[in-house]
């Protein structure tokens, strides 16, 4: 039913929401009534600071379902979690009806916590559904709540599914930094679909968000060559410290030799002065 | 629901000289009726500029009659959700009133399911009354859709905002009231909308919150509303745009705040009646926190402010320099 220890996760979460609201609160959110009643009526009760949360927890969530975190949550979409945590889950049909119609008739803040709940639920398979109509949405809020520390996509979508949720990122400036899986799950078809994404950008004289290549690097190929060329031929520092990036990911003879050419690049990146995670600051 | 039905009916007037608004610069302005559903991004930006920092959109009708309950539904959706969000793109504040509309109520095996879902939405974050209803014709339909709705208003304690006819208004207005009394309502949480010189009295005497909507040609001109604020002052009258898909205008609320200033009306009052009165009657609803959109100039959207996240920010839409005819 569940692919994660869901009881341990069910006390750290309660040992939060403990320590962020009143114990009157905790007593309502636990009350027996419609889940729907409760889950639109939450922040009257919760509020919606920003939750307290220990390195510990943090750590303990982490390791339990890695890559997940509820940092930086606010009280009313962790209580949601909660929620739909203490929800019964033994009949699938029931589960399923009762989670979508939350989702059929949610504003945005229910909508994050919705999304951003999707590691927790039981029965994963079901919501791969509802997490590629997400992604189409042109919400902030809701695209990050699906794309940052949220390990379902990853772990969940097919690659076309996967694909637009990366391109998706891209074209809705996000921080790929947060997305879980997007190395791992980086392959041929998204590296070949960036390139013709990025001659779009070239054509019109747009800018070129240097991560991009990060999800080319280990494809290039004769034909993924020509751009990575194009970088140090035609881009700024920049540019050429991401086709180093890229090129550092490959096994492609020429470009590897290409790279020897640029000892100070080779020199940052072994001494891991250069990286993704630093060329996107 | 507002106003003008027809455009054929628009008569063009010599258009007065134009009013600055320098003179209103930093000044905060609330739009307490505006459907910016119907309205462009470029409206959104003119108001961010202008200084409104928050509004409310009633559920209205759109024009075209709904066929079918799934529309109502996803347009209710759609108040809570993309509007919202798109507002929030303008660093605006965007509350809103959920209800049937007089003129749909009258499609009465619709207006049944309208009724069921209704309790759904009444109590999601942001809607910040019943609304807008009331009568159109005046018919026993609409009647018994109001006379439902304020029953739904009292078990839930949201503040009503009323809707008043265009025709019959005056008789329509203090009926709207006289029915709103007659369930138990507290006058000082229904909103009478759409006032003019002649239903304004009775609304204040009665303790309603007086709304005007500054809308050309059909409703209030705001030189008509700096009489009105003259006359009555400051205290439970507020004004709005109800900006639509008619010819309208979303920057009602700081031109009319503009004129009253040239006008002589006290920065006080300017204050309650573009502003503050608004807060005071739909905050009622427990729905609105002034602290989301008060900070000067800055108005964010908090919940799109995610982990130090930047691009969505209200208010840090790329700008487009329309005086070019580059488009890039």
């Amino acid at each position: 039913m569940f692919n994660y220890k869901v009881d341990e996760i069910r006390s750290i979460l309660k040992a939060i929401v403990q320590a962020n609201t009143t114990r009157d609160v905790l007593a309502w959110l636990e009350e027996k009534r419609a889940l729907n009643t409760s889950f639109v009526l939450l922040p009257r009760k919760t509020g919606k600071a920003i939750i307290n949360i220990t390195a510990h927890q943090s750590k303990q969530i982490d390791t339990i379902i890695p890559g997940f975190s509820v940092d930086g949550w606010s009280i009313d979409r962790l209580g949601r979690a909660y929620l739909l945590l203490n929800l019964d889950a033994s009949d699938q049909k029931e589960y399923f009806r009762v989670i979508e119609a939350l989702f059929l008739a949610a504003e945005i803040g229910e909508l994050v916590a919705l999304y951003s709940t999707l590691p927790l639920l039981a029965y994963p398979e079901i919501w791969v559904k509802r997490c590629s109509e997400g992604i189409r949405s042109n919400i902030g809020s809701v695209l990050e709540a699906i794309m940052y520390h949220n390990p379902y996509p990853a772990q969940n979508l097919d690659q076309s599914a996967w694909n637009q949720l990366v391109l998706k990122a891209f074209f809705t400036d996000k921080d790929i930094n947060k997305i879980i899986g997007i190395d791992t799950r980086a392959n041929k078809e998204l590296a070949y679909i960036i390139s013709d994404y990025i001659h779009e950008r070239w054509a019109a004289k747009r800018e070129v968000n240097p991560n991009l290549w990060r999800l080319v690097g280990k494809f290039i190929d004769e034909k993924l060559f020509e751009d990575i060329k194009r970088l140090f031929e035609e881009g700024n520092l920049v540019d050429r410290k991401a086709g180093a990036l890229a090129i550092s990911q490959s096994n492609y003879q020429p470009a590897i030799a290409l790279l020897t050419k640029y000892p100070e690049l080779v020199t940052a990146i072994e001494n891991k002065n250069l990286n993704w995670d630093s060329l996107s600051r | 629901m507002c106003c003008t039905h027809s455009f054929e009916e628009v008569k063009s007037e010599p258009l007065s000289p134009p009013v600055s608004l320098d003179g209103i610069k930093g000044m905060k302005f609330f739009d307490p009726h505006v459907h910016m559903t119907s309205r462009t991004t470029d409206d959104y930006q003119a108001m961010a500029d202008a200084g409104v920092v928050a509004l409310i959109e009633p559920a209205f009708w759109l024009g075209q009659p709904r066929t079918g309950i799934d529309t109502f539904r996803d347009y209710y959706s759609s108040l809570i959700g993309w509007e919202r969000f798109r507002s929030s793109q303008f660093g605006i504040k965007h509350y809103c009133t959920i209800g049937l509309n007089s003129r749909e109520a009258n499609n009465e095996a619709l207006a049944e399911q309208v009724m069921e879902i209704l309790p759904l939405f009444i109590y999601k974050e942001g809607v910040v009354g019943i609304g807008e209803i009331g009568f159109d014709d005046q018919t026993p339909a609409e009647e018994k859709y109001y006379r439902l709705q304020l029953e739904l208003a009292k078990e839930s304690g949201l503040p009503v905002q009323i809707h008043t006819p265009h025709r019959d208004k005056k008789g329509g207005t203090k009926r709207s009231m006289d029915i709103a009394i007659e369930h138990g309502l507290d006058p000082y949480k229904v909103i009478v909308d759409h006032n003019n010189e002649e239903t304004v009295k009775e609304v204040l005497d009665r303790g309603f919150w007086a709304a005007f909507t500054i809308y050309p040609f059909t409703k209030m001109g705001n030189e008509r509303m700096v009489d009105i604020a003259k006359q009555y002052g400051s205290e439970r009258i507020m004004v709005n745009s109800a900006a639509d898909w008619g010819i309208s205008d979303p920057l009602a609320v700081p031109k009319t705040a503009a004129l009253m200033k040239i006008r002589g009306i006290s920065a006080a009052d300017i204050e309650l009646i573009t502003y503050r009165n608004a807060i005071t009657a739909f905050a009622q609803s427990g729905q609105i926190d002034e602290a989301d959109f008060a900070s000067a100039g800055s108005a964010i959207d908090q919940s799109q402010k995610f982990e130090g996240n930047t691009i969505l920010r209200g208010g840090q839409q790329p700008r487009i320099d329309k005086s070019s005819i580059i488009i890039s």
